[in-house]
Protein backbone atom coordinates (compact mmCIF):
# COMPACT_ATOMS: atom_id res chain seq x y z
CA UNK A 1 0.00 0.00 0.00
CA UNK A 2 2.69 2.44 1.08
CA UNK A 3 4.98 1.36 -1.74
CA UNK A 4 2.17 1.79 -4.26
CA UNK A 5 1.59 5.34 -2.99
CA UNK A 6 5.27 6.19 -3.41
CA UNK A 7 5.36 4.70 -6.93
CA UNK A 8 2.25 6.63 -7.96
CA UNK A 9 3.71 9.81 -6.48
CA UNK A 10 6.96 9.37 -8.42
CA UNK A 11 5.08 8.67 -11.67
CA UNK A 12 2.99 11.83 -11.21
CA UNK A 13 6.09 13.92 -10.51
CA UNK A 14 7.92 12.46 -13.54
CA UNK A 15 4.94 13.25 -15.73
CA UNK A 16 4.85 16.86 -14.48
CA UNK A 17 8.56 17.24 -15.24
CA UNK A 18 7.89 16.08 -18.80
CA UNK A 19 4.70 18.08 -19.25
CA UNK A 20 6.08 21.39 -17.94
CA UNK A 21 9.24 20.99 -19.98
CA UNK A 22 11.34 21.33 -16.81
CA UNK A 23 14.95 21.05 -17.97
CA UNK A 24 18.03 21.80 -15.81
CA UNK A 25 20.14 22.15 -18.94
CA UNK A 26 17.90 24.90 -20.22
CA UNK A 27 18.16 26.63 -16.85
CA UNK A 28 21.97 26.37 -16.96
CA UNK A 29 21.98 27.86 -20.46
CA UNK A 30 19.83 30.71 -19.17
CA UNK A 31 22.14 31.67 -16.31
CA UNK A 32 24.26 34.07 -18.40
CA UNK A 33 21.09 35.88 -19.38
CA UNK A 34 20.04 36.23 -15.76
CA UNK A 35 23.47 37.64 -14.92
CA UNK A 36 23.22 39.98 -17.87
CA UNK A 37 19.82 41.12 -16.65
CA UNK A 38 21.20 41.77 -13.15
CA UNK A 39 24.21 43.57 -14.57
CA UNK A 40 21.99 45.85 -16.60
CA UNK A 41 19.93 46.64 -13.47
CA UNK A 42 23.02 48.06 -11.78
CA UNK A 43 23.50 50.66 -10.60
CA UNK A 44 19.93 51.45 -9.57
CA UNK A 45 18.62 54.69 -11.03
CA UNK A 46 17.92 56.71 -7.90
CA UNK A 47 16.20 59.47 -9.85
CA UNK A 48 13.02 57.40 -9.75
CA UNK A 49 13.27 56.95 -5.97
CA UNK A 50 10.56 59.56 -5.15
CA UNK A 51 8.14 57.87 -7.55
CA UNK A 52 9.00 54.45 -6.14
CA UNK A 53 8.47 55.65 -2.57
CA UNK A 54 5.11 57.16 -3.48
CA UNK A 55 4.15 53.87 -5.12
CA UNK A 56 5.24 51.96 -2.02
CA UNK A 57 3.19 54.26 0.19
CA UNK A 58 0.17 53.64 -1.99
CA UNK A 59 0.72 49.88 -1.76
CA UNK A 60 0.91 50.07 2.03
CA UNK A 61 -2.29 52.12 2.02
CA UNK A 62 -4.06 49.55 -0.16
CA UNK A 63 -3.00 46.71 2.14
CA UNK A 64 -3.75 48.65 5.31
CA UNK A 65 -7.23 49.83 4.32
CA UNK A 66 -8.16 46.53 2.70
CA UNK A 67 -7.02 44.50 5.71
CA UNK A 68 -8.76 46.81 8.20
CA UNK A 69 -12.10 46.65 6.38
CA UNK A 70 -11.75 42.88 5.96
CA UNK A 71 -10.91 42.41 9.65
CA UNK A 72 -14.24 44.02 10.57
CA UNK A 73 -16.33 42.34 7.87
CA UNK A 74 -14.89 38.94 8.80
CA UNK A 75 -16.13 39.23 12.41
CA UNK A 76 -19.79 38.31 11.85
CA UNK A 77 -18.80 35.81 9.16
CA UNK A 78 -16.34 34.15 11.52
CA UNK A 79 -18.97 33.66 14.21
CA UNK A 80 -21.54 32.43 11.68
CA UNK A 81 -19.15 29.79 10.36
CA UNK A 82 -18.03 28.49 13.76
CA UNK A 83 -19.49 25.08 14.51
CA UNK A 84 -19.86 25.73 18.24
CA UNK A 85 -21.68 29.06 17.84
CA UNK A 86 -23.87 28.89 14.74
CA UNK A 87 -26.69 26.43 14.18
CA UNK A 88 -26.05 23.84 11.42
CA UNK A 89 -28.44 25.49 8.89
CA UNK A 90 -26.32 28.66 9.12
CA UNK A 91 -22.92 27.12 9.69
CA UNK A 92 -22.86 24.83 6.65
CA UNK A 93 -23.74 27.42 3.97
CA UNK A 94 -21.44 29.98 5.63
CA UNK A 95 -18.52 27.54 5.58
CA UNK A 96 -19.21 26.59 1.97
CA UNK A 97 -19.33 30.27 0.93
CA UNK A 98 -16.02 30.96 2.67
CA UNK A 99 -14.31 28.06 0.94
CA UNK A 100 -15.71 29.14 -2.42
CA UNK A 101 -14.61 32.78 -2.22
CA UNK A 102 -11.29 31.92 -0.62
CA UNK A 103 -10.29 29.75 -3.57
CA UNK A 104 -9.89 32.86 -5.74
CA UNK A 105 -6.68 34.84 -5.24
CA UNK A 106 -6.42 38.59 -4.59
CA UNK A 107 -4.95 39.16 -8.08
CA UNK A 108 -7.98 37.58 -9.76
CA UNK A 109 -10.29 39.76 -7.66
CA UNK A 110 -8.21 42.76 -8.78
CA UNK A 111 -8.86 41.89 -12.46
CA UNK A 112 -12.58 41.75 -11.74
CA UNK A 113 -12.67 45.02 -9.77
CA UNK A 114 -10.53 46.90 -12.31
CA UNK A 115 -13.11 45.93 -14.90
CA UNK A 116 -15.88 47.03 -12.53
CA UNK A 117 -14.65 50.36 -11.12
CA UNK A 118 -11.73 51.28 -13.39
CA UNK A 119 -7.96 51.65 -12.85
CA UNK A 120 -6.26 52.86 -9.67
CA UNK A 121 -5.73 51.90 -6.05
CA UNK A 122 -9.45 51.60 -5.27
CA UNK A 123 -10.00 48.31 -7.13
CA UNK A 124 -6.83 47.15 -5.35
CA UNK A 125 -8.41 47.88 -1.98
CA UNK A 126 -11.57 46.05 -3.04
CA UNK A 127 -9.55 43.04 -4.15
CA UNK A 128 -7.71 42.89 -0.82
CA UNK A 129 -11.02 43.18 1.04
CA UNK A 130 -12.63 40.42 -1.04
CA UNK A 131 -9.93 37.85 -0.46
CA UNK A 132 -8.93 38.81 3.08
CA UNK A 133 -12.48 38.88 4.45
CA UNK A 134 -13.07 35.24 3.66
CA UNK A 135 -9.61 34.05 4.62
CA UNK A 136 -9.78 35.89 7.97
CA UNK A 137 -13.31 34.64 8.58
CA UNK A 138 -12.01 31.09 8.17
CA UNK A 139 -9.17 31.73 10.65
CA UNK A 140 -11.54 33.47 13.07
CA UNK A 141 -13.99 30.59 12.99
CA UNK A 142 -11.26 28.06 13.72
CA UNK A 143 -10.11 30.16 16.68
CA UNK A 144 -13.70 30.31 17.96
CA UNK A 145 -14.03 26.54 17.65
CA UNK A 146 -10.92 26.11 19.79
CA UNK A 147 -12.09 28.11 22.81
CA UNK A 148 -12.41 26.91 26.38
CA UNK A 149 -16.06 26.06 27.06
CA UNK A 150 -15.81 26.99 30.76
CA UNK A 151 -16.12 30.79 30.63
CA UNK A 152 -18.99 30.42 28.13
CA UNK A 153 -20.85 28.24 30.65
CA UNK A 154 -20.12 30.73 33.42
CA UNK A 155 -21.40 33.71 31.43
CA UNK A 156 -24.46 31.73 30.32
CA UNK A 157 -25.23 30.91 33.96
CA UNK A 158 -25.38 34.63 34.86
CA UNK A 159 -28.50 35.05 32.72
CA UNK A 160 -26.64 36.85 29.93
CA UNK A 161 -28.14 37.18 26.45
CA UNK A 162 -26.63 35.36 23.47
CA UNK A 163 -24.76 38.47 22.30
CA UNK A 164 -23.43 39.07 25.81
CA UNK A 165 -22.23 35.47 25.96
CA UNK A 166 -20.31 35.99 22.71
CA UNK A 167 -18.94 39.32 23.91
CA UNK A 168 -17.89 38.22 27.41
CA UNK A 169 -17.40 34.46 27.11
CA UNK A 170 -15.99 34.06 23.61
CA UNK A 171 -14.49 37.34 22.40
CA UNK A 172 -11.92 37.85 25.21
CA UNK A 173 -10.58 34.37 24.50
CA UNK A 174 -10.20 34.85 20.76
CA UNK A 175 -9.42 38.57 20.40
CA UNK A 176 -5.62 38.28 20.77
CA UNK A 177 -5.66 35.48 18.19
CA UNK A 178 -7.82 37.57 15.87
CA UNK A 179 -5.44 40.53 16.09
CA UNK A 180 -2.50 38.25 15.44
CA UNK A 181 -4.21 36.85 12.32
CA UNK A 182 -5.02 40.36 11.11
CA UNK A 183 -1.38 41.42 11.42
CA UNK A 184 -0.26 38.26 9.65
CA UNK A 185 -2.73 38.99 6.85
CA UNK A 186 -1.43 42.54 6.66
CA UNK A 187 2.06 41.17 6.02
CA UNK A 188 0.89 38.85 3.24
CA UNK A 189 -1.34 41.57 1.80
CA UNK A 190 1.60 43.94 1.46
CA UNK A 191 3.27 41.28 -0.68
CA UNK A 192 0.08 40.57 -2.61
CA UNK A 193 -0.51 44.29 -3.16
CA UNK A 194 2.91 44.77 -4.78
CA UNK A 195 1.73 42.86 -7.86
CA UNK A 196 -1.75 44.44 -7.95
CA UNK A 197 -0.28 47.28 -10.03
CA UNK A 198 0.49 44.76 -12.78
CA UNK A 199 -3.22 44.52 -13.56
CA UNK A 200 -3.85 48.23 -13.12
CA UNK A 201 -4.94 48.17 -9.48
CA UNK A 202 -2.45 50.76 -8.23
CA UNK A 203 0.62 50.84 -6.05
CA UNK A 204 4.28 50.10 -6.54
CA UNK A 205 3.65 47.24 -8.97
CA UNK A 206 2.52 49.78 -11.54
CA UNK A 207 5.97 51.40 -11.56
CA UNK A 208 7.79 48.08 -11.69
CA UNK A 209 5.76 46.97 -14.67
CA UNK A 210 6.12 50.32 -16.43
CA UNK A 211 9.92 50.43 -16.12
CA UNK A 212 10.28 46.80 -17.17
CA UNK A 213 8.17 47.49 -20.26
CA UNK A 214 10.30 50.56 -21.05
CA UNK A 215 13.39 48.31 -20.65
CA UNK A 216 14.62 50.80 -18.03
CA UNK A 217 16.25 48.20 -15.81
CA UNK A 218 18.13 50.61 -13.48
CA UNK A 219 14.82 52.30 -12.65
CA UNK A 220 13.12 48.92 -12.19
CA UNK A 221 15.85 47.84 -9.77
CA UNK A 222 15.24 50.94 -7.63
CA UNK A 223 11.55 50.00 -7.47
CA UNK A 224 12.46 46.42 -6.55
CA UNK A 225 14.78 47.56 -3.76
CA UNK A 226 12.09 49.85 -2.37
CA UNK A 227 9.63 46.93 -2.49
CA UNK A 228 12.00 44.69 -0.55
CA UNK A 229 12.64 47.41 2.02
CA UNK A 230 8.92 48.09 2.39
CA UNK A 231 8.06 44.43 2.94
CA UNK A 232 10.87 44.00 5.45
CA UNK A 233 9.86 47.08 7.43
CA UNK A 234 6.20 46.06 7.60
CA UNK A 235 7.13 42.47 8.52
CA UNK A 236 9.40 43.66 11.30
CA UNK A 237 6.78 46.00 12.80
CA UNK A 238 4.02 43.47 12.45
CA UNK A 239 5.91 40.53 13.91
CA UNK A 240 6.99 42.65 16.85
CA UNK A 241 3.36 43.59 17.51
CA UNK A 242 2.29 39.96 17.17
CA UNK A 243 4.90 38.79 19.65
CA UNK A 244 3.32 41.09 22.22
CA UNK A 245 -0.14 39.61 21.74
CA UNK A 246 0.53 36.02 22.73
CA UNK B 1 -36.76 27.33 47.04
CA UNK B 2 -35.84 24.55 44.60
CA UNK B 3 -38.32 21.80 43.74
CA UNK B 4 -37.12 18.95 41.57
CA UNK B 5 -39.46 16.23 40.38
CA UNK B 6 -38.67 13.18 38.27
CA UNK B 7 -35.50 14.74 36.92
CA UNK B 8 -33.75 12.66 34.30
CA UNK B 9 -30.80 13.67 32.15
CA UNK B 10 -29.64 11.30 29.45
CA UNK B 11 -26.32 12.30 27.94
CA UNK B 12 -25.26 11.12 24.48
CA UNK B 13 -24.92 8.37 23.51
CA UNK B 14 -27.31 6.87 26.11
CA UNK B 15 -26.06 7.39 29.65
CA UNK B 16 -28.63 8.29 32.28
CA UNK B 17 -26.35 10.65 34.25
CA UNK B 18 -29.31 11.74 36.39
CA UNK B 19 -31.83 8.97 36.69
CA UNK B 20 -35.06 10.06 38.38
CA UNK B 21 -34.36 12.56 41.15
CA UNK B 22 -37.03 14.10 43.38
CA UNK B 23 -35.81 16.70 45.82
CA UNK B 24 -37.15 19.78 47.59
CA UNK B 25 -34.61 22.25 48.91
CA UNK B 26 -35.80 24.95 51.29
CA UNK B 27 -34.53 28.53 51.39
CA UNK B 28 -31.40 28.96 53.48
CA UNK B 29 -30.30 25.33 53.37
CA UNK B 30 -26.68 24.37 52.81
CA UNK B 31 -27.05 21.17 50.85
CA UNK B 32 -24.01 19.09 49.96
CA UNK B 33 -24.47 16.69 47.08
CA UNK B 34 -22.12 13.87 47.99
CA UNK B 35 -20.91 11.16 45.66
CA UNK B 36 -18.03 9.55 43.82
CA UNK B 37 -16.86 11.17 40.61
CA UNK B 38 -19.18 10.05 37.85
CA UNK B 39 -22.17 9.74 40.18
CA UNK B 40 -24.01 12.47 38.24
CA UNK B 41 -23.45 15.40 40.62
CA UNK B 42 -22.16 17.80 37.95
CA UNK B 43 -24.89 16.93 35.48
CA UNK B 44 -27.49 17.30 38.23
CA UNK B 45 -26.30 20.81 39.15
CA UNK B 46 -26.04 21.86 35.52
CA UNK B 47 -29.57 20.65 34.88
CA UNK B 48 -30.87 22.96 37.63
CA UNK B 49 -30.09 26.10 35.57
CA UNK B 50 -30.33 24.23 32.27
CA UNK B 51 -26.72 24.45 31.23
CA UNK B 52 -27.60 20.85 30.47
CA UNK B 53 -31.07 20.26 29.06
CA UNK B 54 -33.03 17.78 31.20
CA UNK B 55 -34.50 14.83 29.33
CA UNK B 56 -37.51 14.57 31.61
CA UNK B 57 -38.88 15.99 34.85
CA UNK B 58 -39.34 19.48 36.21
CA UNK B 59 -37.22 21.97 38.08
CA UNK B 60 -38.83 24.93 39.82
CA UNK B 61 -36.85 27.72 41.44
CA UNK B 62 -38.59 30.22 43.68
CA UNK B 63 -41.90 28.75 42.55
CA UNK B 64 -41.26 29.31 38.85
CA UNK B 65 -40.63 26.52 36.36
CA UNK B 66 -37.18 26.61 34.81
CA UNK B 67 -37.83 23.53 32.72
CA UNK B 68 -39.84 24.48 29.65
CA UNK B 69 -39.27 28.21 30.20
CA UNK B 70 -38.71 30.29 27.07
CA UNK B 71 -35.34 31.99 26.51
CA UNK B 72 -36.22 35.29 28.18
CA UNK B 73 -37.80 33.64 31.23
CA UNK B 74 -34.85 31.28 31.51
CA UNK B 75 -32.40 34.22 31.55
CA UNK B 76 -34.49 35.92 34.22
CA UNK B 77 -34.37 32.80 36.38
CA UNK B 78 -30.70 32.14 35.75
CA UNK B 79 -29.66 35.53 37.07
CA UNK B 80 -31.11 34.57 40.46
CA UNK B 81 -28.95 31.41 40.46
CA UNK B 82 -25.23 31.98 40.87
CA UNK B 83 -22.90 29.22 39.76
CA UNK B 84 -19.38 28.32 40.85
CA UNK B 85 -17.36 25.79 38.89
CA UNK B 86 -14.59 23.33 39.64
CA UNK B 87 -12.29 25.01 37.08
CA UNK B 88 -13.35 28.55 38.16
CA UNK B 89 -14.20 29.36 34.51
CA UNK B 90 -12.94 32.90 34.67
CA UNK B 91 -12.04 34.78 31.52
CA UNK B 92 -8.33 34.44 32.10
CA UNK B 93 -7.17 37.45 30.08
CA UNK B 94 -9.73 39.82 31.54
CA UNK B 95 -9.24 41.82 34.73
CA UNK B 96 -10.59 40.56 38.05
CA UNK B 97 -13.15 43.38 38.13
CA UNK B 98 -14.34 42.64 34.58
CA UNK B 99 -14.85 39.01 35.59
CA UNK B 100 -16.96 40.05 38.56
CA UNK B 101 -18.89 42.58 36.46
CA UNK B 102 -19.94 39.69 34.21
CA UNK B 103 -22.16 38.67 37.12
CA UNK B 104 -24.22 41.80 36.42
CA UNK B 105 -24.95 40.89 32.79
CA UNK B 106 -28.38 39.50 33.53
CA UNK B 107 -29.40 42.83 35.08
CA UNK B 108 -28.11 45.17 32.40
CA UNK B 109 -29.29 46.24 28.98
CA UNK B 110 -27.42 44.31 26.31
CA UNK B 111 -26.24 47.12 24.04
CA UNK B 112 -24.06 49.19 26.42
CA UNK B 113 -22.43 46.07 27.84
CA UNK B 114 -21.38 44.99 24.34
CA UNK B 115 -19.13 48.07 24.38
CA UNK B 116 -17.89 47.16 27.85
CA UNK B 117 -20.02 49.82 29.55
CA UNK B 118 -21.52 49.12 32.95
CA UNK B 119 -23.48 51.49 35.16
CA UNK B 120 -21.95 52.97 38.30
CA UNK B 121 -24.34 50.91 40.42
CA UNK B 122 -23.15 47.71 38.71
CA UNK B 123 -19.53 48.70 39.37
CA UNK B 124 -20.31 49.47 43.00
CA UNK B 125 -21.93 46.06 43.47
CA UNK B 126 -19.02 44.29 41.75
CA UNK B 127 -16.43 46.03 43.94
CA UNK B 128 -18.48 45.32 47.04
CA UNK B 129 -18.66 41.60 46.17
CA UNK B 130 -14.94 41.57 45.50
CA UNK B 131 -14.35 43.11 48.92
CA UNK B 132 -16.58 40.49 50.46
CA UNK B 133 -14.31 37.70 49.21
CA UNK B 134 -11.29 39.65 50.45
CA UNK B 135 -9.87 40.59 47.05
CA UNK B 136 -10.70 44.31 46.75
CA UNK B 137 -7.04 45.10 46.15
CA UNK B 138 -6.91 42.74 43.16
CA UNK B 139 -9.58 44.47 41.03
CA UNK B 140 -7.21 45.65 38.29
CA UNK B 141 -5.12 42.47 38.12
CA UNK B 142 -5.45 40.08 35.20
CA UNK B 143 -7.40 37.02 36.36
CA UNK B 144 -4.75 34.50 35.32
CA UNK B 145 -2.12 36.15 37.51
CA UNK B 146 -4.02 35.01 40.61
CA UNK B 147 -3.54 31.72 42.44
CA UNK B 148 -6.16 28.98 42.12
CA UNK B 149 -7.72 29.77 45.48
CA UNK B 150 -7.91 33.47 44.63
CA UNK B 151 -9.44 32.72 41.24
CA UNK B 152 -12.15 30.65 42.89
CA UNK B 153 -12.86 33.59 45.22
CA UNK B 154 -13.23 35.84 42.17
CA UNK B 155 -15.64 33.29 40.72
CA UNK B 156 -17.64 33.38 43.96
CA UNK B 157 -17.67 37.20 43.81
CA UNK B 158 -19.00 36.94 40.24
CA UNK B 159 -21.82 34.69 41.46
CA UNK B 160 -22.56 37.11 44.34
CA UNK B 161 -22.69 40.05 41.93
CA UNK B 162 -25.80 38.47 40.44
CA UNK B 163 -27.57 39.16 43.74
CA UNK B 164 -28.76 35.56 43.59
CA UNK B 165 -31.02 33.70 45.96
CA UNK B 166 -29.33 30.38 45.21
CA UNK B 167 -25.70 29.46 44.55
CA UNK B 168 -24.81 26.20 42.87
CA UNK B 169 -21.19 25.17 43.41
CA UNK B 170 -19.84 22.25 41.43
CA UNK B 171 -16.89 20.67 43.27
CA UNK B 172 -15.60 24.16 44.13
CA UNK B 173 -12.52 22.84 45.92
CA UNK B 174 -11.63 19.80 43.81
CA UNK B 175 -8.97 21.52 41.70
CA UNK B 176 -7.42 23.36 44.63
CA UNK B 177 -4.68 22.53 47.08
CA UNK B 178 -6.38 20.56 49.92
CA UNK B 179 -5.19 23.23 52.37
CA UNK B 180 -7.46 25.74 50.59
CA UNK B 181 -10.60 23.60 50.82
CA UNK B 182 -11.46 25.02 54.24
CA UNK B 183 -11.12 28.67 53.24
CA UNK B 184 -13.36 28.31 50.18
CA UNK B 185 -15.95 26.25 52.07
CA UNK B 186 -15.83 28.78 54.96
CA UNK B 187 -16.53 31.54 52.46
CA UNK B 188 -19.51 29.66 51.00
CA UNK B 189 -20.77 28.95 54.51
CA UNK B 190 -20.48 32.63 55.45
CA UNK B 191 -22.52 33.57 52.38
CA UNK B 192 -25.10 31.00 53.38
CA UNK B 193 -25.34 32.25 56.95
CA UNK B 194 -24.95 36.01 56.52
CA UNK B 195 -26.82 36.54 53.30
CA UNK B 196 -29.28 33.74 53.91
CA UNK B 197 -28.61 32.30 50.44
CA UNK B 198 -29.50 28.72 49.57
CA UNK B 199 -26.39 26.74 48.70
CA UNK B 200 -26.18 23.51 46.75
CA UNK B 201 -22.59 22.30 46.72
CA UNK B 202 -21.31 19.08 45.21
CA UNK B 203 -18.44 17.36 46.97
CA UNK B 204 -16.71 14.02 46.82
CA UNK B 205 -15.11 14.43 50.26
CA UNK B 206 -17.08 12.98 53.14
CA UNK B 207 -15.42 15.05 55.87
CA UNK B 208 -16.07 18.31 54.07
CA UNK B 209 -19.73 17.40 53.62
CA UNK B 210 -20.05 16.57 57.31
CA UNK B 211 -18.35 19.79 58.38
CA UNK B 212 -20.36 22.27 56.34
CA UNK B 213 -23.71 20.84 55.27
CA UNK B 214 -27.04 21.36 56.98
CA UNK B 215 -28.24 18.50 54.80
CA UNK B 216 -26.44 15.85 52.79
CA UNK B 217 -27.84 14.26 49.64
CA UNK B 218 -25.93 11.13 48.61
CA UNK B 219 -25.75 10.42 44.88
CA UNK B 220 -24.89 7.10 43.32
CA UNK B 221 -25.31 6.32 39.63
CA UNK B 222 -27.61 9.29 39.09
CA UNK B 223 -29.96 8.45 41.95
CA UNK B 224 -30.44 9.76 45.48
CA UNK B 225 -29.34 7.02 47.89
CA UNK B 226 -29.26 9.14 51.05
CA UNK B 227 -30.97 12.32 52.14
CA UNK B 228 -30.58 13.57 55.67
CA UNK B 229 -28.65 15.46 58.31
CA UNK B 230 -24.86 15.15 58.39
CA UNK B 231 -25.08 13.32 61.73
CA UNK B 232 -27.09 10.56 60.07
CA UNK B 233 -24.21 9.97 57.69
CA UNK B 234 -22.99 6.77 59.33
CA UNK B 235 -20.10 4.70 57.97
CA UNK B 236 -22.65 2.23 56.61
CA UNK B 237 -24.46 5.00 54.70
CA UNK B 238 -21.15 6.34 53.41
CA UNK B 239 -20.27 2.87 52.19
CA UNK B 240 -23.50 2.76 50.19
CA UNK B 241 -22.80 6.13 48.59
CA UNK B 242 -19.25 5.23 47.67
CA UNK B 243 -19.78 1.57 46.74
CA UNK B 244 -19.00 0.58 43.19
CA UNK B 245 -21.32 -2.33 42.43
CA UNK B 246 -24.92 -1.81 41.46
Amino acid sequence: MRRATIVIGLVVLAWTVWDTGADPVRLARGIPWILDFLRRMLPPDLRVLPAALLGALKTVEIALLGTAVAAALALPLGFLSARNVAAPPIFHPARAALNFFRSVDTLVYALIFVAAVGLGPFPGVLAVVAYTTTSLAKLYSEAIEGIDRGPVDAITATGATRLQILRFGVLPQVLPLFLSYVLYRLETNIRAATVLGFVGAGGIGFYLQTYLRMIDYPAASTVLLVTVAMVMVVDAISSRLRARLV
Amino acid sequence: MIEIAGLRVVLPPAVAAVDGVDLAIAAGEFVVILGRSGAGKTTFLRALNRLVEPTAGTVRVGGRAITGADAATLRGLRRKIGMVFQQFNLVRRASVLDNVLAGRLGWTRTLPTLFGRFGTEDRRIALECLAQVGLAAFAARRADTLSGGEQQRVAIARALAQAPSVILADEPTASLDPALTGSIMDLLKAINVRRGLTLVVSQHQLETARAYATRVVGFRRGRVVFDGAPVALTPAVAATIYSEER
